[in-house]
This record gives structure tokens, C-alpha cells and sequence, in this order.
């Protein structure tokens, strides 16, 4: 490849976009006002228009298997949607699927999380649904152990739970609709994988780092029309803070420790109140704005952190490098 | 039944006497604009029988480009249109039956039995919109989609990298390595690679998301769509930008690939803004789904 250094050019080759188009030209583009589809007699043009709305490629795929459309598209566009629910890794399978919940107990709020249970061939994942969330997962190859629990709920029940025990001593519990076979098919899914008996461990280092600290955080998005605040997951390893919103596909901040130069809190303005946000300034010269429901802790965390592989400064202004 | 009684919409557009000459679209059909009184607005259609066209993959195929070729033309000259997605069509209102419960539905109050015509629907249901949809077009004048799909090549990314060690183990023999020791450590390498490759992705994504937002005036983020072996995605997102800034996300495009030579690029467009039409319909329309 020569350094050819002129902008590269978009381009509108039939050839190469052709599928992306599809793609876009089914999904996407103004629908005429839903009223005026459905009173459009004897076309039952709201098949179309849902199915284009959900679906992504498969649809020009399945354009061609139109003909029994109008009594299948509803359970198609279930079945599409179920799909899309959770986004899978590459090469990531989904076992099993069943409405369930989360037993939240580290923070403040201690209380279950409903959502959806799914069990892949590699984790195991509680998503809420709305505003989609992952609540809790984790790696099949992190799971020691697996039982059911019996356990009274509030209306007197006996409701079994399933206890999932974890490589670092942890222990989390799910509910289930079908506990029993959640338990089945996780143990069966968990003994399929190498014991971290093995000499060599299946887990590696630079994927599995162990977070510092993990939570809700705003990131003050920096755009071309003034930056905006997003809601996201804050991630601490030993060497980068990463914020990933749940609608983006990646982290929109990826900070390594090692370029802080300060952090220091900001009496002004966010969502997280009016003594929420945190600036950590940066050896490039910028400002990242984060905003925390407990604000006291993260400074703590980035400014421990920073001390410890960068040149970080406790106080209000940035320490030379 | 083959009745042209219907109108199959391509796009809404600024009104514009010659925007749809000679334009033609899907099968070969010439297009014409239905101009809607009162409003600055006007719909691109072709006369259609009341039923959605329906046909095999590469049938579809070719009628999508044929749809988006005349919206690309009428965009052009136009600066600004509403696409419309696939399928889109308006008919006749039915004749209404012998004895309907409310007599006026139909809107004929002169008494005649004759439902409204797909043009008296569309027109009247553009001119209940006329704000919503002028002042969209004026927003998305001059504005153009670009597709951005990045990619890294893992084999590049952790060349001379993490997986040495297994490589290096000596073959059968002193460590008495059995196939199934050897396997998963062809698997742990493939795995370290993987992450290698999702950690250097995740720093890519940060990086270049910002310098394009930068740039682009709205931003969607678009999921991963290509799928190839070897490779892991980075970011792919569909940008709104002036068309005077389409170099400068070149600009940025090219720099990631001068500075990181594991990336695979591609970048699509200029497009009519597909991606960015205001979804309030569309939402209504999720809303009614199952």
C-alpha cells in the first residue's frame, strides 16, 4: 500500500455498496404516517414497513420468501427481534433464553434487577430489556460452581434460585421462569469447558483484567454542536479507565491511567447533580468530563490510580509531567 | 386489478417544476411529482397498481438500486429530499359500502359514491405535514449520509505479538504435549489474539468516534454489518455531514490508515440522508409491533 496521504474518497460504486444500500433503503427512510398505511384497504402494507423496520439484512434475504408474508411477518419480526436482543461475540451461540433477574447486592441498592436470562456458549447474561442494559455476566470459564437454592418470596412462595459461584469467590444469584433447566444446561455448558486446574489458563490476561472499579458514569461527549451528556458503564483496570455507552457497539473513551495529569471535581452542572462532575485532565491537554453518582469515590480511584503510573496531581491544578 | 389506482412514493422533496424529468425509476418507469398546493413541498411517485411489489432476492435487489438511482438524480438536483423506505404505497380510498355506519367517512359530501384518489390522500396528508416535513427538508439541505465500516486484521494486529509462546513449544516430544494440550493451546492463542485484537479496537473506536463527531453533524452508531473471517470490527456508523466536509472525514480515514496499517476501511456515500429522517414514524409504527 503506497502512503498516498490525499483524503480518501466515499464510494457510491454499485458494486461495493450495493448491500449497505439495501440495507439502508429497507430500513431506514421517512414511512408515511402510519394511519394513512393502515387505512390503505386490502394492503396489509404495516407487514412491510415492520418487517423493514426490524430487520437489517436478513430482510432482503427473506425479501425473496415474500409470498406467505403477511401471516408470517409477526412471527418473524419476534423472532428477528429476539435476535437482536443481546449482541453476541463472534461465533457466540445462544443456548438458552427465559425471563428472569439479577439479585443485586454490592451497592446501595440491594433488591432484584428483572430482565432476561440468556445463556450463551460462552457467558452467561441478565439484559434488561428497556432501556437495554446489560445488569450482570459473566464468563462461563469464570463459573466454578452452580446450584439451585430454595428461597420464600415476599408473597410467601417457594420460589428454587440458581447460586452461581465465581473463580474470584464470588457469588451472584439469578432467578429464572425455568430454573431447573437454566441449572442443567449451564452445567452442561460449564463441564464442556477446560477446569482452571489446567496448567494453562483459558482466560487471558489483557481480556479478563480484573476492574478496579466498575459503575454508572456520564461522559460529557465532546461533538461538532457542543458536547452532550450520555449515560454509560465506567470501567477502572490497572491501566485505563474505558466508558462505553449500551447503544454504542464499542467504548467512546478509552483514557490509559498513565495520561492523567489531574482530576479534580467541578462544582457546576450535570446529571448527576450539582456536585456530580469530575474533570481529569490529560497529557494531550484535554479535559474529560465525567459526571458520578458518587463523585468522591471515582476521584479517589483515578486520582489513586494515576499516582501510581502517571504524573498525577491531587489538587486543582495539573502537576508538570 | 392492474389498475393504476395507487402511487408508489419515492421520496418527498422541495417543490421544484422540473426536479423528476426524464427521471425514471423502478422497472423503467417514469417518475413525476405529485405538487401539493399551499406547501413548498412536493412527492415523487410513479402510477401503481395497488399492490406491493414482491419478488425473488435479486429482483429486490435490482429494484432497490433503481429506486435509490432516482432518488440519487432528484437529490441532486433538488438538494434535499425525504426518502422514502422500500415498498411505500398510497391507493385509492374503496368505494365506500352500500350502507356504512358514518356516512361521511368517505369525505364525498357532495354525495357521490367515490372515495378519495390516492393523489387527494397523499396531497392532503402532505399538507397536515407541510411544517414537519419543510422544515426537515430544510434541515437536511445540503446534508449529505456517509457510511464509515473499520475493521482491524487480527493476523496484522498481533503479528510478532502475544502468541509466541505457543508457537514455540517444541513439537510432541520433551513436554509430551498431547494433541489435546497442543489444541487448546492453539485455542488460548487464538483467544489471546482476539483480545489483543478487541483491546487495540476498543482504543481505535474511542479515538477515531471522536475526531468524526468533530466533523459529522449527527452520528448513528450502526452495529456491526460485515462479517469477515480474521477480522474485528471497530466502528461502523452512519455520519451526517455537510458536503463540504467530506473530505475532512477522509481526512481522518486516511490518517487511521497511514498510522495503524491493521485497519481495513470502507467508506460509502455521498448517500441522500437515509439514516437521519426524523424516526417519530417510524417509532409509532414499533410501537404498534407485537
Amino acid at each position: 500500500m503506497t502512503a498516498d496521504l490525499s483524503p480518501m474518497r466515499p464510494t457510491r460504486d454499485p458494486r461495493v455498496t450495493l448491500d449497505d444500500l439495501l440495507e439502508v433503503v429497507l430500513n431506514k427512510g421517512a414511512v408515511l404516517h402510519l394511519d394513512l398505511i393502515v387505512a390503505v384497504a386490502d394492503i396489509p402494507l404495516i407487514g412491510v414497513s415492520l418487517r423493514a423496520a426490524i430487520a437489517g439484512m436478513e430482510t432482503m434475504l427473506e425479501y425473496g420468501m415474500m409470498r406467505h408474508w403477511d401471516e408470517d411477518t409477526r412471527a418473524w419480526a419476534e423472532r428477528s427481534t429476539a435476535r437482536r436482543a443481546l449482541d453476541l461475540e463472534e461465533d457466540e451461540n445462544v443456548v438458552c433464553r427465559m425471563s428472569g433477574g439479577h439479585l443485586l447486592t454490592e451497592s446501595l441498592y440491594h433488591g432484584w434487577r428483572p430482565g432476561t436470562v440468556y445463556l450463551t456458549d460462552r457467558r452467561l447474561v441478565v439484559l434488561r430489556d428497556e432501556p437495554r442494559e446489560i445488569l450482570w455476566e459473566t464468563g462461563l470459564d469464570a463459573v466454578t460452581a452452580v446450584r439451585l437454592e430454595p428461597e420464600r418470596t415476599v408473597g410467601g412462595e417457594e420460589r428454587l434460585r440458581l447460586d452461581v459461584a465465581l473463580a474470584d469467590g464470588g457469588q451472584e444469584r439469578l432467578s429464572a421462569r425455568e430454573p431447573g433447566e437454566l441449572h442443567a444446561l449451564l452445567t452442561e455448558a460449564c463441564a464442556g469447558r477446560p477446569t482452571p486446574a489446567l496448567p494453562f489458563a483459558f482466560r487471558s490476561p489483557a481480556e479478563e483484567d480484573p476492574p478496579l472499579a466498575e459503575g454508572h458514569l456520564w461522559y460529557h461527549e465532546p461533538r461538532r454542536g457542543g458536547p452532550l451528556w450520555r449515560g454509560g458503564q465506567g470501567r477502572m483496570t490497572a491501566d485505563r479507565l474505558v466508558w462505553k455507552s449500551p447503544v454504542d457497539s464499542r467504548p467512546a473513551l478509552v483514557l490509559p491511567l498513565a495520561d492523567i495529569t489531574a482530576v479534580r471535581r467541578v462544582p457546576a452542572y450535570s446529571p448527576a447533580g450539582e456536585d456530580g462532575l469530575i474533570a481529569v485532565h490529560t497529557t494531550a491537554g484535554d479535559e474529560v468530563r465525567l459526571a458520578a453518582d458518587d463523585p468522591a469515590a471515582w476521584t479517589e480511584r483515578l486520582r489513586a490510580a494515576g499516582a501510581a503510573t502517571g504524573p498525577v496531581a491531587a489538587g486543582p491544578v495539573a502537576a508538570a509531567g | 386489478m392492474t389498475e393504476h389506482t395507487a402511487l408508489y412514493v419515492y421520496a418527498l422533496l422541495p417543490d421544484r417544476p422540473d426536479a423528476a424529468d426524464g427521471v425514471t425509476g423502478i422497472d423503467g418507469r417514469p417518475l413525476r411529482l405529485v405538487r401539493v398546493p399551499g406547501t413548498s413541498v412536493a412527492a415523487l411517485v410513479h402510477d401503481a397498481a395497488p399492490t406491493p411489489l414482491e419478488g425473488g432476492d435479486d429482483q429486490v435487489r435490482r429494484w432497490v438500486e433503481e429506486q435509490s438511482r432516482a432518488v440519487d438524480t432528484v437529490w441532486e438536483r433538488t438538494g434535499s429530499v425525504l426518502p422514502m423506505t422500500f415498498n411505500v404505497l398510497v391507493a385509492a380510498e374503496p368505494s365506500p359500502e352500500p350502507s356504512p355506519e358514518d356516512g361521511t367517512a368517505a369525505g364525498t359530501a357532495a354525495g357521490t359514491p367515490v372515495g378519495r384518489s390516492a393523489e387527494q390522500r397523499l396531497t392532503e396528508w402532505v399538507t397536515e405535514q407541510a411544517a414537519d416535513i419543510g422544515g426537515q427538508l430544510e434541515g437536511l439541505a445540503g446534508r449529505c449520509e456517509l457510511r464509515v465500516d473499520i475493521t482491524v486484521d487480527r493476523t496484522a494486529a498481533t503479528a510478532g505479538g502475544t502468541g509466541g509462546a505457543a508457537e514455540g513449544a517444541p513439537e510432541g516430544g520433551p513436554d509430551g504435549l498431547s494433541p489435546g494440550m497442543r489444541r487448546l493451546m492453539e485455542k488460548q492463542r487464538e483467544h489471546r489474539a482476539r483480545a489483543t485484537a478487541g483491546q487495540l479496537a476498543d482504543t481505535l473506536h474511542a479515538e477515531t468516534r471522536q475526531r468524526l463527531l468533530a466533523v459529522a453533524e449527527d452520528y448513528r452508531d450502526r452495529g456491526p454489518t460485515h462479517r469477515v473471517a480474521g477480522e474485528t470490527d471497530v466502528l461502523c456508523a452512519a455520519l451526517l455531514v455537510r458536503r463540504e466536509d467530506i473530505d475532512a472525514v477522509g481526512a481522518v480515514l486516511t490518517d487511521l490508515r497511514a498510522r495503524q496499517p491493521a485497519v481495513r476501511v470502507r467508506f460509502l456515500g455521498p448517500w441522500p440522508p437515509y439514516s437521519f429522517i426524523d424516526t417519530a414514524h417510524r417509532a409509532r409504527a414499533e410501537e404498534m409491533a407485537p
